[in-house]
């Protein structure tokens, strides 16, 4: 496989350009091993790379049914969690993708089994893991063995699964909370997920009745689906950035770090009616020089596939926005002259904590230390389900030779160099998080990953062992 | 930046005759380049002269006879010195430019001769952070060019020393400085018709300060030392013979380098090291030379732990500390400043150098001091501040914008730029023909309402500090007016 991409640096756009040549079975190969070569790296690649690469899994299916779809998708999405689990949003796009299988499969039968009275019988475990637990929780944990074969944890795989159970004693009461949380999402399938599937469903529904057609259509509506995704990854900046004039007024003195495009946008977007001054801290030694590029050249759109189309995004220099690049160690200093400090995260967990590039956890502890808001821009697919219990463990650790080269082989021998690619950071540091849906609470957020994840999905390990 | 341009090509200079062959030659090239620059634009290597080069390059013949052996490791030093701060370069005219570039590599005269004046000139103002445009003062200088004539040798080059954080710490820059002061006094002559307490200061000691302070402002403890030392020459009795009074002085600064240093020092570490126990991790930020001491103290004493140290761009004085503790055979962890959380993780204690304790109890410390402690603080791990006496300031401060020094932007534009395709996004396969076209920052003064703030020091609340240890035993915050008044003033 990676004869097809000899000559380039493999990467996104080499591996969308080959997902048009290759196999199922090779491009997924080819996945696995560029996520663990990092050579596709960080949320917006991965989740790209990721719903791409079920796009072509879900059409090359023979099977029509929406089990072993489900089935398929699951060993598909378990590989590529296991081959990084730390890029969350893989295993995001893979459970978003399964639950509009999901979703597509109810709206199949749900016509047919309104009439039977039977709705239950095809999907039995799902339904009662949605309701049993509300209804008896301690027993929540035996019952719905889809989601908590909680007996085995073969969860090296995944990074929530380790979080989730690590504290055994909690196990039983997470898990059922998780459940109260999402009971809405399995009874009324068609009220909750905004944007997704929502529009194949009304199609769908005027189109079944044919009971041969059906199967056919489930694949159909599936890709569908996962197009809509795929769309919605790629409109999540604008979307994201809609909301900037509200919240950014002039005269400001805004504070960022690192790069992110869809800061980037936040920002131009605002720029456009308002004049205000943006602080850039360097995120130095991992982003620095995305950092610096970023500033004097401006942002260029993340996934570099179809859409060469794309504008090259101007600096915000060019727009009349005064720029000051700084190094980490100065936010303190400046702190108390900053109106207000955006991030951008790796991952957003359900309790509104976030990952994020070190250095964001100095930045928004000394804004709550000036009592200066941090706002946190992130799409929807950056959030997970998952709860942080273990969060030394969902730090990422880097090339040391960014902090000292190898060429001080002394030093390199005998002192520890540490550079970690991550940081945790607190929810109750986070005042405000912009989604492509709003901007919501940090509380709230727990709300957004019921809505888009299907219970018996957060665990993707589990079905697949069964 | 416009107004302070190192005289370099003004014409009219009192002591013009009394600079050295080097100088004039300097100058005259300056004056050449610039002449030819006007009239014919950018090509500094051809030998036709236009009408007045030919005078020029006369005198400058006849000057390179008498010249080399003093030109050579001036004008080295100059170009050394350049390099990192070709910045400065540009705050002058666009004829020092010109006469800078000639010595120089090629980016400073290609930017030269790109930007037309007029740009370059409204460009440069908004390169200054207006937040702390009254920290703007004066580019740091790093070279001899216009100096005036009464700095003494040992002084010019501690000047560049300074400015080229070859000599860098607060206590280190006293030390470095009482000592060229020593040098320059011993060839001092009292001139007829004055005495020397009376002369000394004013025209002797002064024309030095202020080149120090043209070099790099100058630390707390500097400001201290020489208070001290102008104090003493008042105090001298006119009368004293020149020989005496100058053996005098030598000897009482030998004295408070003593005193109010190196005993200091000692005395800090020892009662310091008592604060660091067996098992325990030790946390530092950057280097401090008291906190280094300190720290091999304790592992001289048999103490079992270990050292994390923290880092930051642009000076990574950090790794210097780690070199020198770990080849004292010391555990040592080394985050790049980012790695901050990880480190207040296993941190038990904080020891932290300072460049000046304030009165109101702040600590005014390398930049990112501030940040280290409160997360230090907010874990709950003591933070201690080890500090001479020597350092304890009477100023007061609020913010971290009034009480500061800006050093040269360019200090924080990576020297590689980063030409080679990092893969680590995936722009950089498509971004590969693309990036001749792509700028780096090196070119940011080309590009407008690009600003970079390089700060030196920031300050950190008193609330952070559990402790300061000085010279006077270990004291909370709160202390420090009190001990200042003791130490410096009372004397």
């Amino acid at each position: 496989m990676p004869a097809a991409i000899v000559g380039q640096t493999p990467s996104l756009s080499t591996f969308l350009k080959s997902l048009k040549t290759n196999d199922v079975e090779t491009s997924t190969e080819l996945l696995i091993s560029l996520l663990k070569r990092r050579q596709i790296r960080n949320s917006r690649p991965c989740a790209i790379a990721t719903s791409q690469l079920l796009l072509r899994v879900v059409a090359g299916e023979r099977h029509r049914d929406a089990q072993k779809l489900i089935e398929r998708i699951r060993n598909v999405g378990c590989r590529l969690v296991a081959a990084q689990p730390r890029e969350m949003a893989v295993g995001n796009i893979v459970r978003r993708i399964l639950g509009v299988v999901r979703e597509v499969a109810e709206e199949d039968q749900n016509p047919a089994d309104m009439s039977d009275t039977s709705p239950t019988k095809s999907e039995p475990s799902k339904l009662q893991s949605a309701l049993l637990p509300t209804l008896h929780a301690p027993t929540a944990c035996s019952t719905p063995g889809d989601v908590t074969p909680s007996t085995d944890f073969g969860l090296d795989g995944s990074q929530s699964r380790p979080s989730l159970h690590s504290v055994n004693s909690h196990a039983p009461g997470m898990t059922s909370l998780f459940n109260i949380l999402q009971t809405p999402q399995g009874r009324s399938p068609i009220g909750t997920p905004p944007g997704g599937a929502q529009t194949p469903n009304t199609g769908k529904k005027g189109r079944d009745g044919f009971e041969a057609k059906e199967k056919l259509d489930v694949k159909a509506e599936v890709i569908d689906g996962i197009k809509e995704l795929i769309d919605e990854l790629e409109i999540v900046d604008s979307q994201i950035a809609e909301s900037a004039l509200d919240h950014i007024h002039s005269n400001e003195t805004i504070l960022t770090h690192t790069s992110s495009q869809t800061v980037q946008r936040f920002l131009m977007t605002a720029a456009r009616k308002r004049k205000f001054t943006v602080i850039h801290a360097e995120a130095y030694p991992n982003d620095h020089e995305a950092t610096h590029a970023t500033i004097v050249n401006g942002g260029k759109k993340g996934s570099g596939d179809n859409e060469d189309v794309d504008e090259r995004w101007r600096p915000l220099t060019a727009m009349g926005i005064t720029v000051i690049l700084i190094p980490d160690s100065a936010v303190f200093a400046l702190m108390s002259r900053i109106n207000k400090v955006i991030l951008a995260p790796h991952t957003v967990m359900a309790n509104g904590s976030l990952l994020a590039a070190a250095g964001a956890s100095t930045i928004a502890q000394t804004a709550k230390v000036h009592h200066v808001p941090v706002v946190v821009l992130s799409g929807v697919y950056k959030l997970c389900p998952v709860y942080p219990f273990d969060t030394d463990g969902l730090i990422e650790y880097g090339d040391p030779s960014k902090v000292v080269p190898f060429q001080d082989g002394e030093f390199m021998d005998k002192v520890d160099v540490v550079n970690p690619i991550y940081d945790f950071v607190d929810s109750e540091l986070v005042d405000l998080y912009i989604t492509n849906l709003g901007g919501h609470a940090p509380s709230f957020l727990y709300r957004i990953v019921a809505d888009h994840y299907r219970p018996e999905d957060i665990d993707l390990r589990a079905k697949s062992d069964q | 930046m416009s107004a302070p341009a190192p005289p370099s090509t003004e014409p009219a200079k009192p002591d013009e005759a009394k600079l050295s062959p080097a100088e004039l030659k300097k100058r005259a090239k300056a004056e050449k380049q610039a002449r030819r620059a006007a009239i014919k634009g950018d090509q500094p290597g051809g030998e036709s002269s236009t009408s007045g080069g030919n005078g020029e390059s006369g005198a400058q013949a006849a000057n390179a006879i008498g010249g080399p052996p003093q030109k050579k490791p001036q004008q080295q030093k100059a170009g050394q010195q350049k390099q990192g701060r070709q910045g400065n370069q540009d705050a002058r005219g666009a004829q020092g430019d010109r006469g800078a570039s000639q010595q120089q590599a090629l980016p400073l005269r290609r930017r030269g001769s790109q930007s037309g004046l007029a740009t370059a000139d409204s460009k440069k103002d908004n390169k200054q952070v207006e937040l702390f445009s009254h920290l703007y003062t004066q580019p740091r200088r790093h070279t001899v060019e216009g100096t005036s004539k009464d700095v003494h040798p040992a002084v010019l080059a501690l000047g560049f020393q300074f400015s080229s954080y070859e000599i860098c710490g607060s206590s280190a820059r006293c030390v470095a400085m009482l000592l060229a002061f020593k040098e320059a006094i011993q060839s001092y002559t009292t001139p007829t018709g004055t005495s020397l307490p009376r002369h000394l200061t004013s025209h002797f000691l002064s024309p030095q300060i202020e080149f120090l302070k043209s070099c790099r402002s100058i630390s707390e403890s500097m400001g201290n030392a020489i208070r001290y030392l102008k104090k003493i020459i008042v105090e001298i009795d006119p009368n004293m013979p020149e020989q005496e009074a100058k053996a005098y002085l030598c000897e009482e600064m030998d004295r408070f380098i003593r005193e109010r240093i190196t005993i200091t020092d000692q005395a800090i570490a020892a009662s310091a090291c008592l604060q660091i126990k067996n098992g325990s991790t030790v946390l530092t930020y950057a280097k401090s030379s008291i906190v280094e001491k300190t720290i091999l103290q304790a592992h001289a004493n048999g103490t079992k732990f270990r050292v994390i140290i923290v880092d930051s761009r642009p000076l990574f004085e950090g790794k210097h500390l780690a070199s020198s503790l770990m080849s004292a055979g010391l555990q040592v962890e080394y985050l790049p400043y980012s790695g901050i959380p990880h480190a207040i993780k296993s941190a038990s204690l904080v020891l932290l150098g300072a460049h000046s304790m304030l009165s109101n109890g702040r600590l005014q410390s390398r930049v990112g001091t501030a940040s280290l402690a409160m997360q230090a603080q907010k874990a709950d791990i003591p933070v201690i501040v080890c500090c001479e006496s020597v350092k304890f300031s009477g100023k007061v401060a609020l913010d971290n914008i009034v009480l500061n020094e800006v050093a040269p932007p360019e200090e924080l534009i990576p020297l590689a730029p980063a030409t080679g395709p990092m893969t680590a996004d995936d722009k950089a396969g498509e971004d590969d023909e693309e990036r001749s076209k792509v700028k780096t920052l090196s070119e940011w003064r080309d590009i407008p309402n690009l600003q970079i703030l390089n700060l030196m020091y920031d300050i950190t609340p008193a609330e952070y500090i559990r402790m300061v240890i000085c010279e006077y035993g270990s004291v909370p915050p709160s202390s420090v007016p009190v001990v200042h008044r003791l130490a410096n003033e009372g004397m």
